[in-house]
């Protein structure tokens, strides 16, 4: 199992952030669960959960594990009213997902937010190498920070389109808002992000 | 909310420029989680088992309990009206054969033409069906009351030789009152001509010495005579129910 797993996790880790190419095999082992296939429900996982992980540090930061716990769990139950492809199923999985955060926050409201979003403004020293070599060098921790440095519109957009994989009007049926104003959103995170690890100056604006 | 972006006429979908795809693919790489612990997914596995036997467990019991009367439920029950049918066939069978032997006697004194007429024994037979003396047993060629022979001679004539009719104990005896096998047909249909043509006198005869014993024989034997005669009814039902119980079991499954 584990030797299986490390290859699902290398090869999704470092796969360019369009999915479609591994939607058909996705909505193949979502409609073998469906009919009960334990495998294929593992498979589903090994390709959605690291998606949802970093969609979910974005949303609740440290605790995500424990929301992507919750959000399988509810997945499971309600795996047979899902109606949908593999693309859809991503969706679906960053609805519940979405969900879970938000009961999650509001059941800890009183405490501070230190995952999301504002607090880490900027903070972000010595990112300006090379191009190549900031983004290569970027870590998790870097990332995170920088996305959540976004405004929370942006930053969430950015995560559903580019960490999920969805695209533009799935990512805006996630956040119940037009897909013109989710793909603005996304657009303009990326652009401060390009910005802040020095690339994608040669779109204009600055 | 739905402004244009920096008014550049953007493509839809960041990312296509060379450089936003590489921010694109290092923050996925980044944020993807990149090490996926074991635990959880047995977990989640875990879950999904549980619910997935949950879920058909309720839609087992859901069909047991609630019942879908016109489908599903029609595929069962067709077992138990078959037998039902059968069962009652040969009840009621019985119970009409076994009135008359045992009417018969009784109304001997008062008319001889008050036996009902059984299903078996056609309505211009019933006018000669007088019935026979309980006391008097007859010699063996005539083993049977007149209406049962005649009513065993139609029997034989309809099913000809096919089935287990002729394995019956009451046609054993008929075939011993006609005198063996080969003469069953020419006796039964002297029997019938007889009896066709003076169904007044049927009653007179007085050959017939059996008792109800024989009526219940016989009875027996009509009954295995009617069920041989009409398999196709019974014998598709019962199929038919078999077939649907079958497809149950798969959807069951």
């Amino acid at each position: 199992m584990d030797p299986v797993q490390t290859r699902t996790v290398l090869g999704q880790v470092r796969r360019p952030r369009r999915e479609q190419a591994s939607d058909g095999e996705l909505g193949d082992a979502v409609a073998r669960a469906q009919d009960g296939d334990e495998t294929a429900f593992a498979i589903a996982y090994r390709m959605v959960q690291p998606g949802l992980l970093g969609y979910l540090w974005g949303l609740v930061g440290d605790e995500a594990e424990d929301v992507a716990s919750d959000t399988w769990l509810e997945i499971a139950r309600d795996l047979g009213r899902f109606k949908g492809d593999g693309a859809g199923f991503r969706g679906w999985t960053a609805v519940i997902a979405r969900h879970r955060a938000l009961d999650h926050l509001r059941r800890r409201r009183a405490r501070p937010r230190p995952g999301r979003i504002e607090d880490h403004v900027l903070e972000m020293p010595g990112v300006h190498v090379t191009d190549e070599q900031a983004l290569e060098a970027l870590s998790t921790e870097q990332a995170l920070e920088l996305v959540l440095g976004l405004p929370s519109d942006q930053a969430e957009a950015v995560l559903l389109r580019v960490v999920v994989g969805l695209d533009g009007p799935a990512a805006a049926r996630v956040l119940g808002k037009r897909p013109g104003a989710v793909r603005t959103a996304a657009h303009r995170g990326l652009k401060r992000l390009g910005r802040q690890l020095g690339v994608g100056r040669e779109q204009g604006r600055v | 909310m739905g402004e244009r972006p920096s008014g550049h006429g953007v493509p839809g979908r960041a990312g296509v420029h060379p450089d936003g795809s590489a921010l694109e693919t290092a923050l996925a790489a980044a944020l993807r989680g990149s090490v996926l612990d074991p635990a959880a997914e047995q977990h989640a596995v875990a879950a999904f088992r549980t619910a997935y036997e949950a879920r058909t467990q309720r839609a087992r019991t859901r069909r047991r309990y609630v019942g879908r009367p016109p489908a599903p439920g029609r595929a069962r029950r067709p077992v138990k009206t078959a037998l039902g049918v059968v069962c009652a066939s040969i009840a009621l069978g019985g119970a009409a054969v076994a009135a008359i032997g045992s009417v018969g006697p009784s109304a001997e004194g008062d008319s001889p033409k008050s036996a009902h007429p059984s299903p078996v024994a056609p309505d211009r037979s019933a006018g000669g069906t007088a019935p026979a003396s309980p006391h008097s047993r007859g010699p063996t060629q005539q083993p049977g009351t007149a209406k049962d022979t005649e009513a065993h001679c139609r029997a034989y004539e309809q099913s000809g030789n096919r089935g287990k009719a002729l394995e019956a104990t009451a046609w054993q005896r008929l075939v011993a009152a006609a005198g063996g096998r080969d003469k069953v047909a020419s006796y039964c249909s002297e029997r019938l001509a007889r009896a066709t043509v003076e169904p007044g006198k049927q009653g007179d005869q007085g050959k017939q010495g059996v008792g109800a014993a024989d009526s219940v024989r016989g009875n027996q034997q009509k009954s295995a005579g009617a069920a041989a005669t009409r398999p196709g009814g019974t014998g598709s039902a019962s199929e038919n129910a078999g077939g649907g119980g079958g497809k149950a079991e798969e959807k069951d499954k």
